[in-house]
Order: structure tokens, then C-alpha cells, then sequence
């Protein structure tokens, strides 16, 4: 008997359609992965369960009752569990605080809490999740993504008396997650399924759902097109069913060979927090640089643009010194930046996407570099806009009501748009949806041919494989190694990354 | 519906107070010479609100501009005693505006000191050096030169209607240069521009290279001068200077730029936004006050429809999402 089953939900937004149907079975102790390329409808068929969008209709039981869930609260008293929401979390208290936050806490004396023994009622739940690393008394705040994540499905598993867990709702829990700590979460997710609860594992990483869910649900444009076991179906029939067509390539072609000529160099330049660096990249050259979750890589590129003023060393861009005080500066001289947060770091999303992507080349695009020429911005948009193969109703709409995958591209326009020599990206697909994800692709494609050197910082090794010309591997802030992406393979740039030999 | 009650709701009360004083009170109200009086009793809120409005599109404020122009009056004031000529009496308070504003600036964008405790800690100085450059006394009388306090009785004669001569105040006329300076600044210029996507997202306007402390502190120098500038306007208008007048300026400063953000579609803070609301709060005190509705009673109500505009505002917001 399913735990969960969703028959012919329906939503539509102001008589757009988001859901047209869509069906699910979630089975008791299973871990069952919901798919579909970005607005194809996930985002709202876990609203919907969460109680914050009503459906139009919709026939959901649990535990084969009919049920409707019309408000958080009564998700909650179902067992539903949202992992991914921020509430219920309090950064500046302890671990074990944060588990049993809004229970009863345990009590010396009827009055003073028995800090040791809430101490240790956290540590017991934590070890029942194969979670031994994290110590119950340090600050929730102080602790990584991954680890804090790892908390709040602990708290989730506490439950209260009377609503235990049941199903846990996980969506894109590892986009900002290090390799490690996802290996850590897979292994709780595990536990959380001997224990018998349910999850459903939203994600855009195939190699994830491949190796951690039983069953998958595909969703595509609203509808649910295919439901089935993970054991019978490979991972090519998951990206057809997601876009619909058959994808032959996940990359586009490469197109001629970089050139010769040295585009940018950093010479023994010293970062910040880590060693000094000497690499250079070609005019045309996609140069990857690898590493494990926080090995420096992203201050090598706040180096580059200026964000962080280098402790040492030289670069050269072309033959002339380059010495950015600041990232107007950088972008001045010809270097366009994708940084790792889209909606932190990269778009002001209440603002229209024209003035996202003139914001670096405000003076250049107005006149007499001080008054605004909407006009010519929006004009511009438009062109570079079609240039990264943006889908929008056009350059005055808000940056916020764009896709992940289209607002990824806003950032690419941005950068794109003035005239750039240097080209650094951050994580440029995280996030991304595997449609809008060879269109980014193609985008830096195209921009290596057009002579742009380009830095790529990935933690997706087949993508730098797929991508780039070289692969430059970091280990503690240095570089350890730097290859011919043709001459390696997953397995020896996973052991580069780790420093252990190949053999 | 809720789209329409957001954008207009506002707007929608503006008429109806305008039309209720327009009933109450037909022969006095709704008079051109009525409307060139609110416009000079205002005309120094505009001005404040104005340089207001360009911290708030930053999501920062201002709490010194009250005692900023209370300082302003006493330093022009002072100077005549000196026998310092107009020209350089004004001069140098709107100095100390700009001076003083920086210092704000220097305090948030470079110390990095949150604005509401910044502008507190000069809010208190400011207000303490004005009683001491004052000695605490008012400053009034024949120091005051008959061309600095003729200025704001003076005016730009608008012809006559219905047999009276009526002339548009040279406050108000100092006030509508401010505001469309203001104007071209925020929504015309790559400064406002910044200003906005510094407003918007922090991070991502400095790493698309805006020197965001550089904006901040001429903002907060901007400020600091039209609150310098509204202080001087003030002491103009009643031939006199003391060490607290300009001190119920701030708060409605703020209120007229929140009740003004209401109106634009993203609740973001408009300058056009801000004139509507500083003159939504003149009409209310004008023709309550005409009204003879008590002085108390009269703040009351003002606070009251503030709540109501930014409550039907926020929950409209919240329930469309």
C-alpha cells in the first residue's frame, strides 16, 4: 500500500498552466526521485504538498485516505517534512538546541535544562542517522551547508509525539553541497530509509538519482510522463523523457584548437588564504580548474577580478601588467565574471533584466557616461539576450520571474556584454536545468572560438571534462597538477583531486 | 483587484481625503491660495524628503536630517552676527550639510557602522552642537538681515484670482529645483541607477563593479545638504534660528518616503512617490487644522493613516504571493 499517492493534480496561475495532471505513487521506505527540466512543474507539486498553493484539483491520499492539505500546518501533522525551508532553524544556537528546538528540553530540578543530557539525546540521534562528525554543541551557524542540512533532517527525525516523520521532501539538497558532504547526506537518506520513512529527492543530478532512488517520477510540461524503477531505466531514458527528445551529445562539439597565443598569465601570483599560483590560459582555451569543495578555487577567480587584491606575484593580460584594485576595474579592463550564488551574487532580481545586463557597462552604454539611455540598454538586451539563447517576454521583465536556467543566462548576458577578453566562471551550471544547460554550454563554446580565453571552475568533473581544453587540479590552495582534459578520464582527476597516485 | 488596491490604494485615499476636505470646508479649501500656502509650509519637508528618498532607494535612512537643519539655522544665523554677507552665511551652512553627510557616509559605507546607529550617534552630536554654537538661545531681531528673511515672503507673482494677487512662494520654487534635481538624479542618471541595484542586492551590484562606497557616501553627503538646505529655508521663513526647529522633520521625512513607496509597483521608494506622500501628510495637517481638529489628536491621525497605507500595501503583497 503507498504511502502517498497524487492522481490528476491540476494548478494553473491566472489561467496559466503549471500542472495539467500529474500522478505519483510514493511507497513506505522508499527514496523516490521527482524530475523534470526547470518549469516543467516540480517547484509547484511540492507547494502544493506543502501546503502553501492551493491546487485546482487534485486527488491526494495518504495511507490510501483522502486528505487535502491546505495549510503548512496540516502537511506537518500528515508527516510531511520540507527540508529545504529555513524555518525552524536558528543560526546562533548549539546543534542540540536546533534538534529539539520547540520541544521540551530535558530538565534538572523541574526548572534548569539539563544541558547534558539534551547533549547527549542529540548526539544519540545524530549517531541513530550515521552521522558521527558533527559536535552537538557547537553553534548551528559555525558549521558547513552540507553539515547544517545533515541537522535539519535530525530535527526532522526527533519529530514530535504524536506526528512522527514520514516522508522527508529534499529539493536540490546537494546543489550547494561538496562531494563529501553529499556522500554524508546519501548515507543519512539511506538510514532515514531502513528506519522506514519515505523521501522524495528532487534534483537535477543524474548520477545522484541513479545511485541513490528506487523509483523515479518524470515530469514534463506539467504532465507526468513516466513513473518506474531506477534498476530498469538508464540514464540517457531519463534525460529523453525529461526534454523530450533524444540528446545525443551532453556537450557541444569542440570547434578547432586553441590558439598559441598566451591570453592571460599569473606569474607565482599569491592568493589570499592560499599559495601562489603560476598558469597561464590561450586566447581561445577553456582551462579547467578542479578540486574538492573549498580548496581555493574561488578566490583564485576573486583574485582574477579584482575582488580580492592578490598578496604577491604578477599577472599579465595580453602583454600589459594587470592590477585590479577592484571588480570595476576588472570588468574596465575586459573581464566578464559568473559568480558561484546567481541570486546572491550575481542578479539584483527585483530590477528588469536590461538593467541587470548593462550594470557592469553602465557608462559605456549612456551617454556622456552619466545619463541613462534606456532605450539603447534595452536594445542591447535584446542582442545579447538572443546571444545566449534567453527566454523572456522581454528585457523590461523582472529578473525574478525567470527560470533558474533563464536567470542564469541574464548573468551570462551581463557578463558577455561588454567587450571581454578574460572570462571566468564560478560553477556556471549549477542549478541549471539539462535543457538550459547545453545552451550555457554552447554559450562558452562559442565565446572560446570567438578568441576568449575562459576560466572555468567546476565541481562537476564531467562537465571539465567535457568542457574544457586543459584541467588545471587544486589541492590546498596550490596547484598540484595541470593536464590535457583528452588525456584523463573521471577516476585519475577524482585521484588528482584527492593526491593519491594513479595506478 | 488586490493588483489594483496596492498600486492605487493609496491614491485612492488621497482622493477621498481631498474630496472630504473639499466638502467640509468649500469656501477656504480648495483655493489657489490655499494650495500656494501648503506648498510654502512644505516646502521644507519636500526638500528633506527629496534628499531622503536618495539613502532610501539604497535601503538606508537618514535620523540626523532633523537636527542637520536645525544646525544649518543656527550656523546661518551665527554668521549674521558675525556680519558675514547672505551669499556666504548660506554657503557655509550648506557646507556643514555636505560635511555633515559625509561624515554619515564615512561612518556606514567606510566604518561600516549600520545607518540607523550611525545617523542615532550623529543625530545627537549634531543636535548638541547646534545648542552649543547657539549658546542655546534663539536667534532673531534685527542680526537677521531684511534680505535673508525677505526671501521667503517673496515670491513669483502668478497674476490675480478671483481679485487677489497671488505669487508662487520662492520656497516652493526652491523646493520643485530640489525635487527635480532629485528627479534626474535618481531615474536619469547612472548614479541613481547604482543606487537602485545597490538597493536591490549589495553583493551582486559590487561585484558588477559599482564602487558601492563611494555611492553611499556622496549619497549621505547629498542628504546631509538638503537637510542643511531645508534648515536655511526654515530660518529664512520665520526671520529666526533655534537649536531644535528643524526636529520634526525626520520623522516625517521617513513617513512621506514609506507612504510614497506604496505607489510604485514594486514598493520600492520613488522620488515622485515621496512628493505625493509628503503632500498627502501637508493636506491631512492643513485641513485638519482648518478644521480646528486639536494639534494631538490631529498627530493621531496622521500615524494612523500612515499604518493603514503601508499595512494595505504589505498585506496586499503578501497575499498576491
Amino acid at each position: 500500500m503507498p504511502l502517498l499517492t497524487l492522481k490528476d493534480v491540476t494548478k494553473a496561475y491566472g489561467g496559466v498552466p503549471a500542472l495539467k495532471g500529474v500522478d505519483m505513487d510514493i511507497a513506505p521506505g522508499e527514496i523516490h526521485a521527482l524530475m523534470g527540466e526547470n518549469g516543467a512543474g516540480k517547484s509547484t507539486l511540492i507547494k502544493i504538498l506543502a501546503g502553501v498553493v492551493a491546487p485546482d484539483r487534485a486527488d491526494i491520499r495518504f495511507d490510501n485516505e483522502p486528505v487535502s492539505i491546505g495549510n503548512p500546518q496540516s502537511a506537518h501533522r500528515l508527516g510531511l517534512r520540507f527540508i529545504h525551508q529555513e524555518f525552524n532553524v536558528v543560526p546562533a544556537l548549539s546543534v542540540a538546541e536546533n534538534i529539539f528546538l520547540g520541544r521540551a528540553y530535558p530538565r534538572r530540578g523541574g526548572f534548569l535544562v539539563d544541558w547534558r543530557a539534551l547533549n547527549q539525546a542529540a548526539r544519540t540521534t545524530l549517531h541513530r542517522l550515521g552521522i558521527s562528525h558533527i559536535d552537538p554543541r557547537r553553534a548551528l551557524g559555525s558549521l558547513t551547508l552540507g553539515d547544517q542540512m545533515l541537522v535539519r533532517i535530525s530535527s526532522a527525525f526527533v519529530g514530535e509525539a504524536g506526528t512522527p516523520a514520514r516522508l522527508y521532501v529534499l529539493d536540490e539538497p546537494t546543489a550547494s553541497l561538496s562531494r563529501d558532504e553529499s556522500q554524508r547526506l546519501f548515507t543519512v537518506l539511506d538510514e532515514l530509509r531502513n528506519s522506514g520513512a519515505s523521501v522524495l529527492y528532487v534534483s537535477h543530478r543524474l548520477d545522484e538519482i541513479m545511485s541513490i532512488c528506487d523509483k523515479a517520477t518524470v515530469i514534463r510540461d506539467g504532465r507526468s510522463v513516466d513513473t518506474g524503477l531506477i534498476a530498469d531505466i538508464t540514464h540517457d531514458d531519463l534525460v529523453t523523457l525529461m526534454i523530450g527528445r533524444r540528446v545525443e551529445e551532453a556537450y557541444p562539439p569542440r570547434v578547432g584548437v586553441p590558439s598559441t597565443t598566451v591570453m592571460f598569465s599569473a606569474q607565482s601570483l599569491a592568493i589570499r588564504g592560499g599559495r601562489s599560483l603560476t598558469f597561464d590560459v590561450k586566447a581561445g582555451e577553456i582551462l579547467g580548474i578542479a578540486g574538492l569543495a573549498n580548496v581555493g578555487q574561488r578566490n583564485v577567480l576573486r583574485t582574477l577580478f579584482g575582488d580580492i587584491s592578490a598578496a604577491g606575484g604578477a599577472m599579465l593580460l595580453g602583454d600589459a601588467p594587470y592590477r585590479p584594485k577592484s571588480p570595476a576595474d576588472a570588468w574596465r579592463t575586459g573581464i566578464g565574471y559568473v559568480p558561484r550564488e546567481r541570486r546572491s551574487e550575481g542578479l539584483i532580481l527585483s530590477r528588469p533584466i536590461f538593467e541587470n545586463a548593462s550594470l557592469p557597462h553602465l557608462a559605456q552604454q549612456s551617454l556622456w557616461r552619466s545619463f541613462l539611455t534606456p532605450r539603447r540598454e534595452q536594445r542591447s538586451a535584446v542582442s545579447q539576450g538572443e546571444l545566449v539563447r534567453l527566454k523572456a517576454a522581454g528585457p523590461k521583465q523582472r529578473v525574478r520571474e525567470l527560470s533558474g536556467g533563464n536567470q542564469q543566462k541574464v548573468v551570462f548576458a551581463k557578463a558577455l556584454a561588454g567587450e571581454v577578453q578574460l572570462l571566468l566562471l564560478d560553477e556556471p551550471t549549477r542549478g541549471v536545468d539539462v535543457g538550459a544547460k547545453f545552451d550555457i554550454y554552447t554559450i562558452i563554446r562559442e565565446m572560446a572560438a570567438r578568441g576568449m580565453g575562459v576560466v572555468l571552475v567546476s565541481s562537476d568533473l564531467p562537465e571539465l571534462l567535457g568542457m574544457a581544453d586543459r584541467i588545471a587540479v587544486m589541492r590546498e590552495g596550490a596547484i598540484t597538477d595541470i593536464i590535457n582534459a583528452a588525456d584523463t578520464d573521471e577516476e585519475q582527476l577524482l585521484n588528482l583531486c584527492y593526491g593519491r597516485t594513479t595506478g | 483587484m488586490l493588483t489594483l488596491l496596492r498600486r492605487y490604494g493609496t491614491l485612492i485615499g488621497f482622493a477621498a481625503i481631498l474630496l472630504f476636505f473639499w466638502i467640509s470646508l468649500p469656501d477656504t479649501f480648495m483655493t489657489a491660495r490655499n494650495w500656494l500656502n501648503i506648498s510654502q509650509q512644505m516646502s521644507m519637508l519636500i526638500v528633506v524628503a527629496a534628499g531622503m528618498t536618495i539613502v532610501m532607494v539604497m535601503g538606508d535612512f537618514d535620523l540626523s536630517v532633523g537636527s542637520m537643519a536645525s544646525l544649518a539655522g543656527i550656523v546661518v544665523a551665527v554668521m549674521f552676527t558675525f556680519d558675514l554677507p547672505i551669499w556666504a552665511a548660506v554657503s557655509l551652512a550648506l557646507m556643514v550639510g555636505l560635511a555633515g553627510g559625509a561624515i554619515n557616509g564615512v561612518l556606514i559605507s567606510v566604518i561600516g557602522i549600520l545607518p540607523f546607529v550611525a545617523t542615532l550617534a550623529t543625530l545627537t552630536m549634531l543636535s548638541g552642537l547646534a545648542f552649543v554654537v547657539s549658546g542655546g538661545k534663539t536667534i532673531s531681531g534685527r542680526v537677521i538681515p531684511e534680505g535673508f528673511s525677505g526671501f521667503a515672503r517673496g515670491g513669483l507673482s502668478l497674476g490675480e484670482w478671483n481679485g487677489v494677487a497671488i505669487a508662487l512662494p520662492n520656497l516652493t520654487l526652491v523646493a520643485i529645483v530640489i525635487v527635480a534635481l532629485v528627479w534626474v538624479l535618481l531615474e536619469q542618471t547612472t548614479f541613481g541607477r547604482r543606487l537602485y541595484a545597490i538597493g536591490g542586492n549589495i553583493e551582486a551590484a559590487h561585484l558588477s563593479g559599482v564602487a558601492v562606497r563611494k555611492l553611499k557616501l556622496i549619497a549621505f553627503a547629498l542628504t546631509g545638504s538638503t537637510a542643511a538646505l531645508a534648515g536655511i529655508m526654515y530660518a529664512s521663513r520665520v526671520a529666526s534660528a533655534n537649536p531644535t526647529q528643524g526636529s520634526s522633520l525626520m520623522l516625517n521625512a521617513i513617513a512621506g518616503v514609506f507612504l510614497g513607496s506604496t505607489f510604485s509597483e514594486h514598493g520600492e521608494p520613488r522620488i515622485l512617490g515621496t512628493i505625493l506622500g509628503v503632500l498627502i501628510l501637508g493636506i491631512l495637517d492643513n485641513g485638519l487644522t482648518q478644521l480646528s481638529v486639536d494639534s494631538y489628536v490631529r498627530q493621531i491621525l496622521v500615524g494612523g493613516i500612515i499604518i493603514l497605507a503601508v499595512s494595505t500595501s504589505s498585506l496586499t503583497k503578501h497575499l498576491r504571493a
